[in-house]
């Protein structure tokens, strides 16, 4: 019998929490959701708990997705995010390098300025030597991903030599950005805070 | 970005010079985009405004009465 979790009309991160939950309990969770982020979100949390899933779509925009635990997943399926290191990890600094992008301006104290600074910081990061792995952007930060942002072309072009740009969920609501943007993955919370915490470096520019 | 595009870069005296340029672009509807200048270049002010070589009599146009470009070199 699978688990029935309604989320419609949930804003983000709750079909999320819910369907945690409801994983944490069941081995068959089937979710009911009306929202393009949250369908994304919860296809998220599927596959990064080793679970497999199935989306169909009903009449009238609302998405089903039925979610079912991976044999790999050992009788639970571990819907806590993985420790950085296991135990004995060498180097303690290991990890990926994040660049944490929290507004659409470098730096305080002139707005005009911070915004010309960030878009020469976004075009400069693609020909880095050492890019970062990951980017996540949050708050007026998600803006630069907008289509009209004029740095867009420079995150397409990141995301093409393999970094993996976050844009907060919750902030593309906000800003009014759904189906907006040019470049990134709209994620929530629990990768955001996942990624930070497992970081082996973050750049706050 | 890609090697093998050519382009246009325009250099201004001042930052201030290079955000009122960004805003008359903007306002003309002329696609452009703020890099810091080229190393190769490397001159005092460190942004400048990139655009396509097709586009460089418009961007005179849309600049010329209102700012100084101080010069203009291609990529």
């Amino acid at each position: 019998m699978s688990e029935l979790v309604n989320a419609k009309g949930c804003a983000c991160p709750e079909p999320v929490i819910l369907t945690k939950k409801a994983l944490d309990a069941h081995d068959e969770v089937t979710v009911l959701v009306d929202d393009a982020v949250a369908l994304e979100n919860v296809k998220r949390l599927a596959s990064v708990s080793g679970c497999t899933f199935e989306v169909t779509e009903d009449m009238g925009g609302v998405f089903r997705i039925d979610i079912k635990k991976g044999q790999t997943a050992r009788g639970a399926c571990d819907t806590s995010p993985e420790p950085p290191h296991p135990e004995g990890a060498p180097q303690a600094a290991a990890g990926p390098t994040v660049f944490v992008i929290s507004s659409n301006v470098m730096g305080q104290g002139n707005d005009d300025l911070g915004a010309l600074l960030m878009k020469a910081f976004i075009h400069t990061a693609v020909d880095l030597e050492h890019r970062p792995d990951m980017m996540i952007f949050y708050n007026t930060g998600v803006l630069l991903a907008a289509n009209d942002s004029g740095t867009v072309d420079d995150l397409k072009a990141l995301e093409e030599k393999g970094v993996r740009i976050l844009l907060c969920g919750t902030c593309i609501n906000f800003f009014e950005l759904g189906g907006k943007t040019g470049a990134g993955t709209v994620s929530n919370m629990y990768d955001i805070a996942g990624a930070l915490s497992t970081a082996g470096r973050i750049v706050k520019p | 970005m890609s090697g093998d595009k050519t382009y246009c870069v325009a250099l201004f005296d001042s930052v201030s010079h290079v955000m009122k340029a960004e805003k008359l672009l903007k306002e003309a509807d002329i696609p452009y985009k703020i890099i810091p200048v080229p190393r190769s270049i490397s001159a005092d002010c460190g942004v400048c405004v990139r655009f396509l070589p097709e586009q460089k009599e418009t961007v005179m146009e849309a600049l010329r009465l209102h700012i100084h470009v101080r010069e203009i070199r291609e990529l």
